[in-house]
């Protein structure tokens, strides 16, 4: 009986292998908009130029949530494509998902491609446990863009941007400019209600979001940012929008963007894969466009900063054709030219030292230092595991946790020290509740 | 026989379509809710009623409930009302009442993610019309979209607004339908404006009304949530976040399909009673014309 099933699959695999003859097809599905769709399409098309039996069919499919949900719907159907995209809080699910084939494998198997070749914060983020999950793609970390003509304005030197909190918040005040009847028509500082810019404050202050070294050890079991780190984060934000130098924007980025583009505010924290746009919006609006570091609190030992964005993850179609193709592909978007292509049309630096490497020869630093404060600032960052950034399987419910939690400060119905405990209590039941089913 | 076969033929595909999008669905969710699930399903665990423990004593969704209330009572009351105005004018026989009338209907035609998204656009902080218009009016700034409790109004207005079209046909449809020999009657007794409105239109009116009451109930209840998702993700601090938005974090933000389920439960039975009210109380005072 046993060899009978023998015989018929291996006749089975050589009439599979002649259909495999023909390309391959594999599925994208991706999460980037606007431009970037056109622009990853173009990546694709490259691609398919030089890997003539490997078609490759991109597929835009919302935000980030709105890419993972079709994923999850896509897995429950039997129908997942071979590549996705996926948000850097989505890592630990993803690692659980049990649908997934970490790229170690494939690099294990490939001894064309050099890990090596990958910047060490981005590689590092999503290695977990020893081993690299997926392939780093978009990587981005938080920067403050700011107007250096209104800096002038205000007398302020606008090549000796603040580098401490205490000095930013003197900045700010110095920056905010009220009319005759008290209004306040520019702001020093906006920025989003959004809680990845907690993380990466905790990670300037070197401070761990979760226990078991941010996660990063074993799988974590407690938030411990409810701590002096979190709530210094947690008064200087709120002490700042108090006072009126901050207007905070409310939920996502496009608010804070506008406001900022518009110069009703002088400085802007978001994240870097917006260089390109701000540069435009300086060129339109006749503003010069400066970027600086995130401050930090003065005697507090640095950190350094966590890339953001998303990587690219291999899903475990049981097909060796298809898996091979899609390794193709990931390799080749780590390759030098489409990270250059794609880190020039964006603003998310280049996964690839060599890619860096390149740019800065051919003097495109020299030309857009913007670019280059950004990627100084990662590779200048220290590398604990407070600054490879945390790792937890509820992660989207612990950022939006803490997002609602300076919401309640905003509105004055806790104090600070309040919402920050509260935060960690509704985080410590999203993990207990998260972990129990893998344990 | 064959009379009595065919019927249900015809409606077989109908059934096929019910059962396999709705009933499967609506079953499998009674079934979820009794479990916890890992995000991609692989994973499942078997926890009784503890997702409706948990809910009915949490202070959050009680607060969740209570936002919901007060969201939807002033939604549907104070848009009802400015409803009927609008309807006893376009009501009026003056030049042009066509396109006023095209004009007025023209927000329940489009989705309440693009309301949210042109609401939203208005009372951006700093960079919204509505926000500059308060400036050089009133001289202040209010924070719309980011302070308690505007937040919540902000939504309500943006809800109204988009409702307002379908409410106004409906009320629109119910002053027409009154016969024209009460009004004329009333003003031989010399009843004013006022009287008439409150003594012959009003009454009349009332099973369009009560029927808009419920109508709008559910679809406060139901449809607001691309709203609530574009202008505000339910804060500041939580304060507009209604049942629905908390599902939808819930299930499609957390990924706590079982959870989610249970929550699901708790609004079906919700609006379960006020779909019998209306069978029991509309079905026998609504005349359709």
């Amino acid at each position: 009986m046993w060899r009978k099933l023998m015989v018929l699959s291996m006749i089975l695999i050589f009439l599979v292998s002649f259909i495999f003859a023909a390309p391959v097809t594999i599925r994208f599905w991706h999460a980037m908009s606007g431009s970037r769709i056109k622009l990853i399409q173009n990546l694709a098309n490259e691609f398919m130029k030089t890997h003539p039996n490997i078609i490759v069919k991109v597929q835009y499919t919302g935000s980030y949530n709105d890419t993972l949900n079709k994923t999850i719907a896509a897995v429950k159907a039997g129908n997942p494509p071979d590549i996705v995209q996926v948000y850097d809080i989505g890592t630990q699910m993803m690692i659980d998902s049990g649908i997934i084939i970490p790229v170690q494998d494939m690099i294990a198997k490939d001894k064309t491609f050099d890990i090596n070749t990958l910047v060490p914060q981005a590689r590092g983020y999503y290695t977990v446990g020893g081993r690299l999950y997926s392939m780093p793609f978009n990587s981005s970390n938080p920067v403050i863009f700011y107007n250096k003509t209104l800096f002038k304005k205000a007398g302020l030197d606008p090549n000796d941007p603040p580098t401490t909190w205490s000095e930013f918040i003197a900045d700010a005040k110095k920056l905010t400019v009220k009319d005759s009847k008290g209004n306040t028509i520019q702001y020093g500082f906006t920025s989003g209600l959004i809680g990845w810019f907690f993380e990466q404050y905790m990670a300037v202050q070197d401070a761990p979001m979760f226990n078991n070294d941010n996660g990063r050890a074993k799988r974590a079991t407690k938030a411990v940012f409810d701590s002096p780190a979190g709530l210094r984060i947690f008064n200087f934000w709120n002490d700042m929008v108090q006072s009126g130098i901050m207007l905070n924007a409310g939920p996502g980025w496009s608010n804070p963007r506008q406001i900022f583009m518009s110069q009703k505010a002088a400085m802007l924290l978001t994240s870097t894969s917006d260089v390109e746009m701000m540069l435009k919006a300086a060129k339109d609006n006749h503003f010069e466009l400066g970027v600086m570091f995130l401050p930090h609190p003065s005697g507090v030992p640095y950190g350094g900063v966590i890339i953001g964005g998303a990587s690219l993850w291999m899903i475990n179609t049981h097909n060796v054709q298809k898996e091979k193709a899609a390794w193709e592909f990931l390799k080749w978007l780590a390759g030098v030219k489409p990270q250059i292509e794609w880190s020039t049309g964006t603003g998310y630096f280049p996964i690839n030292k060599n890619a860096i490497q390149k740019l800065l020869y051919e003097g495109y630093y020299a030309k857009y230092p913007q670019y280059l404060v950004t990627i100084l600032q990662l590779l200048m960052s220290n590398v604990t595991p407070s600054t490879r950034g945390g790792v937890v399987g509820p992660f989207p419910k612990v950022r939006a946790t803490i997002e609602n939690a300076l919401g309640k400060v905003f509105n004055h119905e806790m104090t600070t020290a309040q919402a920050l405990k509260w935060a960690q209590d509704q985080a410590n039941q999203a993990i207990e509740e998260y972990n129990s089913l893998y344990q | 026989m064959s009379r009595k076969i065919i019927p249900y033929i015809l409606l077989l595909p109908t059934f096929i379509i019910i059962t396999f999008f709705i009933y499967y669905p609506a079953a499998m969710t009674f079934k979820l809710s009794a479990y916890r699930v890992s995000p991609f399903g692989n994973r499942i665990m078997f926890i009784g009623l503890k997702n409706f423990k948990f809910l009915f004593t949490s202070q959050e969704y009680a607060h969740v409930l209570y936002t919901t209330l007060i969201f939807v009572s002033v939604t549907v009351g104070v848009g009802l009302v400015i409803s009927l105005l609008i309807a006893l004018l376009l009501n009026e026989k003056v030049p042009g009442i066509g396109i006023f009338r095209t004009l007025v209907f023209a927000p329940y035609a489009i989705s309440p993610a693009v309301a949210g998204t042109l609401w939203a656009f208005l009372l951006s902080p700093a960079a919204g019309y509505v926000s500059y218009l308060f400036l050089i009016l009133f001289g202040t700034q209010p924070q719309w979209l980011t302070s308690f409790p505007l937040a919540l109004v902000s939504i309500m207005i943006a809800t109204i607004w988009k409702n307002l079209g379908f409410n106004i046909i409906f009320f629109l449809a119910g002053i027409q339908s009154i016969p024209k020999s009460y009004y004329e009657a009333a003003t031989i007794d010399g009843a004013g404006a006022a009287k008439k409105l409150f003594n012959i239109t009003i009454p009349l009116i009332s099973p369009v009304t009560f029927y808009l009451v419920i109508m709008n109930i559910i679809f406060t209840t139901f449809s607001v949530f691309g709203t609530i998702d574009i202008m505000t993700q339910g804060g500041p601090g939580g304060t507009t976040t209604t049942l629905i938005y908390k599902l939808y974090r819930d299930g499609f933000v957390n990924y706590r399909t079982g959870f989610a389920s249970a929550e699901s439960i708790i609004l079906l039975a919700i609006m379960a009673v006020f779909t019998y009210l209306y069978f029991k109380f509309a079905q026998r005072a609504v005349h359709y014309q």
